[in-house]
């Protein structure tokens, strides 16, 4: 077992109750889709899992050890193998692609090479594999803010696989992208999953792509499971119940 | 706190925090009824009924007769708020949705505003006549005559004069910006918020600088000047101690502002508290830091003109000692000169600021 959620609550300061008593399992390989309306807690969730959001109760067990209270170094040691990415990029403008790719390395160097961006022969390597892997090692030096959205991402992507991770945690990774680019971007995902074994959790929206990549479906509605199983067996009643009754299927390619 | 809240059930959590809300907005409501009441009793009775309606020279003063307002206050504010149609009520959420709350807000609202407004009136003294008096206006000219025929045999002193204020003001800007920068960092609130003691540092800081930038730099360069002695050197003090405190606030306030999305990505990698800081953080802040510390280079050529008055060096002490042996021609070059230093460096600065962004 990978990554086990028992009864995750989260309620903001707002007074949200945004997860109410989420449980679920995941083995390691699998590329598990997180499916639901805006505001239905997905984003809460996979933030609670990495504890980028403290869970109000609950636990989220990693690799077989409770992970809900650890401070500090554990802390920093358990986020170090959980990669992620956003659907923003979150990248840091006005640096090179480079530099961000190496940031996925952080959690494993030291304050003083970090700051004076002294970087060992092999990590900087590492940097150029992972860039390679997805499809952007030419644009190495370019300023990562004027990519365009679909290569921002795939920075994104490359900048997470410097950690090795576990676990690879997407959060609505294509929701800012359009249609083709989308797809692209998608197939990325697939490739670290099937080739390189990392367990994928993923919020989408699209089914298209969700039939086409998951190999099991969670949706969550108003902060709590509906649904668990496979894409294939999302039908029309299902949709309905998950997406709401005047909610229409779009197809995306 | 936390180990405690994790036992309760979910709706409980949500239940007691809703109710100390509650709590809270009433107390504060009660508060600034009492407060408002106060306030308008103390404008009504001393400045328009005591100066105005009956047109005293002296006021009379007393504790007892304060108390009493205090007392009268206290018990109207109270039962304002209880009864839930108060102004202070309607601005916390808690007040009645029906017309009563609707008119007293209103009328309220616009009592305050107006006696507020004829208070100032009557404290001001404003006065039409002696704006307009034939004797005021002979003596206005007198000066405005003077000051547009300057007098250039003080040239070469002013110009010195100038140069001094605008390094004065150049130092006490270069030497801010290493202790403002840290600074910053340690009197931001996202930064700082998650434990305890560093929660502390920040409150205390914020109060600190607080203090520090609702002081003048007028009244920093006295103060100095008593302790260094009068000169150059006591007004680029005062104006150092003001641009730390004022830009502190100002970075610490881009670094408030900066997007979330970068930070969570990068402590999402497992990076430490600097590493986030140190990339995530500094990449967003350079920018407007450079900005404002051009904009304070700008505001400090103003400031030291002004706190030469005090003897805080430069233009400001010379036009000082002209202004009190009434040479208004020698003023008015000195005037003139300011007015050009200020309108270049204003131009200089925005023209550097629009090319940074």
């Amino acid at each position: 077992m990978l990554l086990e959620v028992q009864n995750l609550h989260k309620i903001y300061n707002s007074g949200t109750h945004a997860l109410k008593g989420v449980s679920f399992k995941v083995d390691e390989g699998e590329f598990l889709v997180v499916i639901g309306l805006s505001g239905s807690g997905k984003s809460t969730l996979l933030r609670c899992i990495n504890r980028l959001i403290e869970p109000t109760s609950g636990k989220v067990k990693f690799l077989g050890k409770d992970i809900t209270h650890i401070r500090g170094e554990e802390l920093r040691k358990m986020k170090s193998q959980i990669g992620m990415v956003f659907q923003q990029f979150n990248l840091i403008k006005r640096r090179s692609v480079l530099i961000n790719v190496l940031t996925g390395k952080l959690g494993s160097l030291g304050v003083f090479e970090s700051v004076f961006e002294r970087f060992s022969a092999d990590v900087l390597r590492e940097a150029y594999t992972n860039l390679e892997r997805v499809g952007i090692k030419e644009t190495a030096n370019n300023r990562a803010d004027l990519l365009s959205g679909g290569q921002q991402q795939r920075v994104a992507i490359a900048r997470s696989l410097m950690q090795n991770p576990k676990v690879l945690l997407a959060d609505e990774p294509v929701a800012s992208l359009d249609p083709a680019t989308s797809n692209s971007v998608m197939q990325y995902f697939e490739k670290i999953n099937k080739e390189m074994g990392t367990t994928v959790i993923c919020n989408l929206h699209f089914l298209s792509l969700v039939r086409r990549y998951a190999s099991r479906v969670i949706a969550l509605k108003a902060g709590e499971i509906i649904y668990e199983g496979m894409p294939g067996d999302i039908n029309e009643t299902w949709f309905k119940t998950i997406y709401g009754e005047d909610a229409e299927e779009v197809e995306i390619r | 706190m936390i180990d405690t809240e994790l036992e309760l059930q979910p709706h409980s959590i949500i239940a007691r925090r809703k109710e100390k809300e509650a709590k809270f907005n009433f107390i504060k409501s009660v508060l600034l009824d009492i407060f408002f009441v106060f306030y308008s009793l103390v404008v009504v009775q001393r400045a328009i009924y005591y100066k105005f309606i009956l047109n005293l020279r002296d006021i009379p003063f007393s504790w007892n007769n304060i108390l009493i307002l205090l007392m009268i206050s206290i018990i109207a504010g109270y039962a304002w708020t209880y009864s839930k149609t108060s102004l202070s009520a309607r601005l916390f959420g808690i007040s009645k949705d029906n017309n009563v709350t609707k008119w007293t807000v209103e009328i309220f609202s616009w009592f305050l505003f107006n006696i507020t407004f004829i208070a100032g009136w009557i404290v001001t003294r404003i006065s039409i006549i002696d704006l307009f008096s034939s004797e005021g206006i002979q003596g206005a000219e007198r000066i405005f005559s003077a000051l547009f025929q300057p007098q250039l045999g003080i040239f070469d002193d002013a110009l010195f004069a100038m140069i001094e204020t605008i390094y004065i003001a150049l130092l006490a800007t270069l030497i801010s910006i290493p202790v403002t920068l840290i600074l910053s960092f340690f009197t931001a609130r996202n930064l700082m918020k998650e434990n305890k003691i560093s929660f502390a540092v920040y409150y205390i800081l914020r109060i600190i600088l607080n203090f520090v930038r609702s002081i003048e730099p007028l009244i920093w360069a006295i103060i100095f000047s008593v302790w260094v002695g009068i000169g150059p050197f006591a007004g680029m003090i005062a104006l150092l101690v003001h641009t730390i405190a004022s830009n502190a606030k100002l970075y610490s306030e881009a670094i408030e502002n900066i997007e979330t999305g970068p930070v969570e990505a990068i402590s999402a990698t497992g990076a430490n508290k600097i590493q986030i800081v140190w990339y995530a953080v500094v990449p967003q802040i350079i920018l407007p830091f450079l900005s404002f510390t051009i904009y304070r280079w700008d505001i400090n050529v103003r400031m030291a003109t002004i706190i030469g008055l005090v003897g805080g060096g430069g233009i400001g002490t010379m036009l000082m000692q002209y202004q009190g042996l009434a040479r208004w021609h020698e003023v008015g070059l000195l005037v003139l000169m300011i007015a050009f230093v200020v309108w270049v460096m204003d131009y200089i600065s925005a023209k550097i600021r629009e090319a940074i962004y």
